[in-house]
Order: C-alpha cells, then sequence, then structure tokens
C-alpha cells in the first residue's frame, strides 16, 4: 500500500476514535444524568434500605445498574462507522469517496480506478482536523446533568431525604441516636416550658451528640461508647444542681410551689400598686392561708406568723423559686441520666428498647424518692396520694347510646385517657352543651377541694362563665 | 502511479466528451437536457429506452440528432398494426448470385443501426413488439434458421403516446422490464418554445459535428463497470429497490404508498438499473466513485416502469412517480 493510502488510513481511523469518543462521552453523561434522575425521582424510597448504605451511593448504584443497557445500545457498529464518514462526506462535499475509500482500505482493493478514489480521498482529508471539523455537541441530557448534580448535593446537605425517610419509617426500628435524638426534643421543650436552663443545655447538647450520630450513620455499638462520656458529664451537672436541694417532696409538690409562687408574686404587685405596707401584711397572711405549699414552705423557714416587709418578702419568694427551680432542674437531669443509662443497655431485646422509653417518660414524672408509685401517666387529673378513691371511673359504652366521658382539667403536665370502645360511624351524639354542664360540675366539685390554689380558683370560674352556662359554679 | 493517470485522464475526457455531446445536442434540441443525459447514460449502459410523450415533442429530431453526434448509423421504424416481424428484422429474398444462381440472401432490416427509433411501438402487435424486443434481448436475430449479429452498440429508443391508447397493444410487463430506462418527456416551458420557434422558422440547421465514435462508446460502456461502488451506496440501492415490494410489509421497509397501490415491486432488472446508471452517472460528472445521489437521481428512470401498481391507485390517480418519490424520502442512506 502507498505512503498516501497509509496516511488516508490514518487519518480516517483518526476521525473515527474522535466519533467513537464522542459517542463514549454521550453515553456517559446521558448514564450520568439518568442516574441522577432515577436518584432524585426514588428519593421517598431511600428510607427503606439499609442506614448502613450511604446516599452517596444511590446514584452510583443507578449509574451501574443502568450502564449495561445503555453501553450496549451505543456500542459503536459498523454502520456507525458508515455513518460518521456519510457525515464527512456531506460536510466536506466529497460525494462519498471518504466513505468509499474507507471500504476500499477495508478490502485492500489496487484496481487504478480504486486508487483514484484514495487519491483524491486523500487530497481532501489530509490536512482534515476532525476535532475542529466536529465539535462536540451535546444533548439535553448534559444540560441537566449540572442542576441536577447540585441538586442532589443540595438534597444531601439540607437533609431531606432523610427527614422524609423517618416519617415513613414509622414501623422501622430506630437506632440509638434516632431515639436520642427524640428524647433530647422532649427534654428541651420541657425545660423551655419550665424554665430549667441545665437541663436545657443539657438537651441541646445531646441532640447535637445524636444529630452527628444520625449523619454519619455511625452504629450503635460505637454511638454507645461515645456517650459514655455524655453521661459522665450529665452526673457532674445532676450533683452541682443538687447543691441548692430544696426540701420538697415530690416534683408535683415543686411544680405547685412554683404556681403558688407565680400566684403570689402577682398578688404582690398588685398590692404594691394600689395599698398600703399594712395592709399588705394582712392580705398576704389571709392569702397565704390558699397558697397550701407556700405556706408549708414558709412554716418550715419559721416566718409564717411574721409581719414580714414587701422587699423581704420579695427576697424571700425568690429564694424559694430559685430552690424550686434548682430542684426541678436536678430531677430533670437524674432522669436523663437515667434514659443514657437505659440506652446504653439497650440491644438486649425488645424488653431493653419498652425500659428505655420508660425511663425517658414515666419516670420523668416519679419523684427521686420513690415515694410515689402511681403518676399521671396512668391516674389522669389526680393529685398523688390524695383522694384516690375519687377518681373518675371510665364510664360504660352501650352500643347505639351516647357516650358521656368526664374529664378533670388539671395544670402542669398533660394527661391521658385511653378509651377502649368501638368507635360508631358519624356525628358525635353528645351535645356540646351536655359535655360543657358535665366538665362544670366536675370543675364544681373540684373547687371545693384544696387540689385548686385558690388563687386559680378565680381564673376557672371565669373560663366556665366564658363559656356562657356557667351560672352554676360558685 | 500510471494507472491512476490513465483513469484520471479518462474520467477527463469522458466528461469533456459529455459536454460536448451536450453542446451540439443544444444546437438542436431546445431544453431536454435532463432527458439527453439519461439517454446518454443509457448508451453508455448498453441499455435500451423507452419515450413517453405526447406527439411533437421532438422525440425523433433527438435520437436522430443524436445519431449523427456519435457518428452512429440511425434507422426509424413506423410501428403500427400491419407492421410484420421481418418489416423490422428483415428477410431472404430470392436472388441472382454472380454465377447466374438462384439463392437466398438475407436483406437487412431496419433493425440492423445502431440506434433505432421504435415510433408508437404500442401500435404494432405483440408478435411484432416481441420480435423488436427478442432483438433488444439477444442482440441478435434469427431469420431462417441464421442468426445475424446486430451492431454494436445497438439502442432501441421506443416511443409511446399516453393519450391515444385505442386501438393499441400496449406492452407486456415482461417486456417494459426490458428497457434500461422510461423517460418521460415533458411538454417545453415559455422560453423554450420560443426558443424552439427561433430554431425551426429562422435559417437551415447547423451540421452537427462527430462527438464520439463507436470505440468511444464502447470503451466508455468498459469504464462505466470499473466505477467502485461502496457497499454502502449499493446496500441503499438495495433497501431502495425493496422498499417498492409491498410485500416487505412485515419488515416495515415498505414505503406506505408502495403497500397500498403496488402491486409487484421492481424486478432485479431495476436494482442492476439503477447501479449501472448510477455509476455511469459518476463517470460523466469526473467522479471516480459512486454517491448517494447518483443512486437517487437514477432511481425514477430505472423503476417508474418496473412497478406494477394496482387498480385503486388507478382510481385514485397515483402514479409510480409518486410513490418512488415517497420511497426516495423515506429510505436513509445509512441503516
Amino acid at each position: 500500500m502507498s505512503s498516501e493510502a497509509e496516511t488516508l488510513r490514518k487519518k480516517l481511523v483518526e476521525l473515527l476514535s474522535w466519533e467513537r469518543r464522542k459517542r463514549r462521552e454521550q453515553i456517559l453523561v446521558t448514564l450520568f444524568c439518568y442516574a441522577l434522575l432515577a436518584a432524585l425521582l426514588t428519593l421517598p424510597f431511600h428510607g427503606f434500605l439499609q442506614t448502613v448504605i450511604s446516599r452517596w451511593f444511590i446514584p452510583i448504584s443507578f449509574f451501574g445498574l443502568m450502564a449495561p443497557f445503555f453501553l450496549g445500545r451505543g456500542r459503536w457498529r459498523s454502520s456507525d462507522s458508515a455513518r460518521a464518514l456519510a457525515r464527512v462526506d456531506k460536510t466536506l462535499r466529497l460525494d462519498e469517496r471518504a466513505l468509499t475509500a474507507w471500504e476500499l482500505l477495508e478490502r485492500n482493493e489496487t484496481r487504478a480506478a480504486a486508487l483514484m478514489v484514495l487519491k483524491q480521498a486523500g487530497e481532501k482529508l489530509t490536512n482534515l482536523d476532525p476535532k475542529a471539523l466536529f465539535r462536540r455537541s451535546w444533548r439535553w441530557q448534559a444540560y441537566c446533568a449540572l442542576p441536577l448534580l447540585l441538586l442532589w448535593l443540595g438534597l444531601l446537605w439540607f437533609d431531606v431525604g432523610l427527614r422524609f425517610d423517618s416519617d415513613l419509617q414509622l414501623s422501622a426500628p430506630k437506632t440509638v441516636a434516632q431515639k436520642l435524638r427524640e428524647f433530647s426534643r422532649e427534654l428541651q421543650e420541657k425545660a423551655k416550658n419550665e424554665g430549667l436552663h441545665e437541663s436545657f443545655r443539657m438537651g441541646r447538647e445531646l441532640e447535637q451528640v445524636a444529630q452527628k450520630g444520625i449523619d454519619a450513620k455511625t452504629g450503635d455499638e460505637k454511638f454507645k461508647a461515645d456517650l459514655a462520656g455524655m453521661q459522665k458529664k450529665i452526673a457532674t451537672m445532676g450533683k452541682s444542681a443538687a447543691e441548692q436541694q430544696s426540701a420538697a417532696e415530690s416534683q408535683q409538690d415543686l411544680r405547685d410551689l412554683k404556681a403558688e409562687l407565680e400566684a403570689a408574686r402577682d398578688l404582690l404587685n398588685i398590692a404594691d400598686a394600689a395599698k398600703g405596707a399594712q395592709e399588705l401584711g394582712k392580705q398576704w397572711l389571709d392569702q397565704l392561708a390558699t397558697l397550701p405549699q407556700l405556706k408549708k414552705q414558709f412554716e418550715r423557714e419559721g416566718q409564717a406568723g411574721q409581719s414580714l416587709s414587701q422587699n423581704d418578702l420579695k427576697s424571700f419568694l425568690d429564694k424559694l423559686e430559685k430552690q424550686a427551680t434548682g430542684e426541678l432542674d436536678r430531677r430533670t437531669l437524674l432522669d436523663a441520666q437515667q434514659f443514657l443509662e437505659q440506652l446504653m443497655k439497650q440491644g438486649q431485646g425488645e424488653k431493653g428498647e419498652s425500659d428505655v422509653r420508660m425511663a425517658g417518660q414515666g419516670e420523668r414524672d416519679s419523684p427521686d424518692d420513690g415515694e410515689r408509685t402511681n403518676n399521671r401517666s396512668n391516674l389522669p387529673g389526680k393529685e398523688p396520694g390524695k383522694r384516690e378513691a375519687e377518681s373518675p371511673s371510665l364510664p360504660e359504652f352501650q352500643p347505639g347510646a351516647a357516650a358521656h366521658v368526664k374529664g378533670l382539667l388539671g395544670e402542669g403536665n398533660s394527661s391521658g385517657l385511653v378509651l377502649k370502645a368501638k368507635p360508631s360511624a358519624g356525628k358525635s351524639e353528645v351535645s356540646q352543651d351536655e359535655v360543657i354542664a358535665s366538665y362544670r360540675r366536675q370543675a364544681e366539685v373540684e373547687l371545693n377541694t384544696e387540689r385548686v390554689p385558690e388563687a386559680l380558683k378565680e381564673t376557672i370560674k371565669n373560663y366556665f362563665l366564658s363559656l356562657g352556662i356557667g351560672e352554676g359554679v360558685k | 502511479m500510471e494507472a491512476v493517470a490513465e483513469i484520471e485522464a479518462r474520467m477527463q475526457r469522458a466528461r469533456r466528451s459529455f459536454d460536448d455531446l451536450k453542446a451540439e445536442m443544444a444546437r438542436m434540441i431546445v431544453g431536454h437536457e435532463d432527458l439527453i443525459e439519461q439517454v446518454f447514460i443509457a448508451l453508455v449502459c448498453g441499455g435500451h429506452c423507452l419515450l413517453e410523450g405526447v406527439p411533437g415533442l421532438g422525440k425523433t429530431l433527438m435520437v436522430r440528432s443524436l445519431g449523427e453526434i456519435l457518428s452512429l448509423s440511425f434507422s426509424r421504424i413506423q410501428f403500427t398494426p400491419d407492421l410484420m416481424p421481418a418489416d423490422i428484422t428483415g428477410t431472404n429474398v430470392l436472388t441472382d448470385d454472380p454465377s447466374g444462381r438462384k439463392i437466398f440472401e438475407f436483406q437487412r432490416g431496419p433493425v440492423f443501426a445502431h440506434i433505432v427509433l421504435a415510433d408508437e411501438i404500442n401500435r404494432a402487435t405483440p408478435k411484432t413488439q416481441s420480435a423488436l424486443l427478442e432483438a433488444m434481448q439477444e442482440q441478435s436475430v434469427t431469420v431462417g434458421g441464421k442468426a445475424h449479429r446486430l451492431e454494436n452498440p445497438f439502442m432501441v429508443l421506443a416511443t409511446q403516446n399516453p393519450i391515444e391508447m385505442e386501438g393499441t397493444y400496449p406492452l407486456p410487463e415482461a417486456q417494459v422490464d426490458r428497457f434500461f430506462f422510461k423517460l418521460l418527456l415533458q411538454y417545453p416551458t415559455r422560453e423554450e418554445l420560443a426558443r424552439i420557434a427561433d430554431f425551426t422558422t429562422a435559417g437551415p440547421p447547423a451540421a452537427l459535428r462527430e462527438v464520439l465514435d463507436t470505440a468511444d462508446i464502447l470503451q466508455m460502456r468498459q469504464w462505466v463497470r470499473d466505477v467502485p461502488l461502496a457497499d454502502i451506496v449499493k446496500d441503499y440501492a438495495v433497501r431502495l429497490v425493496l422498499s417498492t415490494h409491498p410485500q416487505r410489509e412485515r419488515s416495515n421497509e415498505a414505503a406506505p404508498l408502495a403497500q397500498k397501490f403496488v402491486l409487484y415491486g421492481s424486478s432485479p432488472r431495476g436494482l442492476q438499473s439503477v447501479i449501472l446508471a448510477a455509476k455511469a452517472r459518476a463517470l460523466l460528472a469526473g467522479r471516480p466513485n459512486v454517491s448517494f445521489e447518483d443512486i437517487r437521481q437514477m432511481v425514477p428512470p430505472s423503476l417508474r416502469h418496473r412497478l406494477i401498481l394496482n387498480l385503486e391507485a388507478d382510481a385514485e390517480g397515483i402514479g409510480a412517480e409518486k410513490i418512488l418519490s415517497e420511497v426516495v424520502e423515506r429510505v436513509s442512506e445509512v441503516s
């Protein structure tokens, strides 16, 4: 073969190689785009995957799954070479000289007519630069790939999929980190409501640790090891809070005390603006009788019968409040500590898990000295240790008959009442007036007891009066 | 290198000859450039043409002029219903030899010429038509048990009038298939008509110059067959021919119009005709190889008379031209 023919062959091979390369790039970009699209479309289902599988690998997995199909479909065939050469002929107006020359070279034709074709094709193609003549042209997939990649990274960064996942996989067992995060959020909420600074701070720290564990997909055992440090820290904080321990006996007492302190402070503010010091002392002693927990504290301090100045009273109330808050903080931290201990023991079966929930919820309401066994969860609306016999019994439900459910309004944590009855379809047959009347009667009973602080009785009366049929509440 | 130079010279000569032919023809014939090119292509391919057009469009003049320019012998046969085969082929007549003995001597008919114009071929009886068609196919006639070779090159240009069909004997499909091309003569345009008036009503026409001789044409016939054809281009021609077949419906290769209106598609002769004509076109254009465009251009004259249309096509006025146009449009160059 002549050198001209060899040069032409090299040129044609170069051109076809360039076309093949463009095809490969196009396939890869298309694959990449479709893999990202598939990953985005299946985002809601990522929660069903095991947590150890990183979401980073999802597009790569789709890429790998689709690659054989795309690469097989887009593989370079002889007709593709023919098409590429036909395009050269069209572009350079060679009247199929390049195409014919390629075939003649393949066949090693040596006829004079064939050599003539090779000569003419060589003259036209020698100076051809395939990369300049046939530049890359991208399809829509190429233009979509980068925005899709950015979208995917953004979703990963903001954890959009994971939050959605957590909603979906309700039945899936939670990891230790997820449980801790849930507990820490509840802890923060509670601490915020009750003004417990240390507990709130600890709640935040626990949430950060839990979030870090969730993000890093840390295994339960490794996460427990990380938690050991936090447990020690909580124990230290609990001890420091204990130095300001109050003499109150139960957590409920402490909460009542705080409510009474609030009411007493309101009283002081009103008196401060309207009345003189003598009148204040007299009124204070009268009101003190209606605030049992506060009275108890006064008696304990030996100041119940003394006539205190307004400033003394204020400083005394501040001191009491500080003590009550400190004690609540300490007990909350102790609850957290217990929760963490239970969490560390998790992994020994379903029982461990239920224990954790108990430690996180039920025990938070129980006093640390173990005096009270019934808590607000299993005895809604009841004061601990008092008037057990008067607790409202569940009404008997008759099929088709109107159901009357009596409840008690209590201050502080909410109560729950589990009704195990078959619901009947349709509207309720109990009218609103009947329900309000029922509540009103219950309130009348409760107002006659000591369980409702005097300062709040007026508020309760006003509430029923505002409902319009509270005439019976005296 | 010498061989390449020789091929280059050959191509240049072919192109120059064709350009000269066109120039000479233009002195006598107004318009019909495509027709002249196609007739010349058929000549260098060794084929025959069926010309279809109304009377007075210059068919006879064109054929006669072609004969003069190519320095080829020319004869014209006016086909009539009473024309006998012997009137075409010739016959043995009783004559005296130099010694005075009575002998049969073969008297050559008009078919013994390089270019034969069979005017209104469909007016003769099938028997007479087949005598000519046999001569076209075999390039020889047999009279009295003796075969007589026809001239080489030999080309028949048969004409048909598409309007006056009464009292005619339409050519059987098998015989039409033997024509290399079927060419349609179009009515001249306004400018062409004006030029025709000038040419024919002014002074006597100038004498035509001989451009090619018999040897040149035979040599060109050989050159045509040497033109390289890429397999991809050949495949394109094959797919075009296959697309005229309604039987290809299952493989989805047939054009929709072909599926609906064609009874039988082109014969293999159609493919031979397309490829050979494309080669000739490339040679006359001075190109060393066949292009897709060559194939496309040669499809209508090569295939239009090879499609057998059904009655539905006749009823709806669908002609072979329309079907072939769709075929060319639909079939991609590279499969």
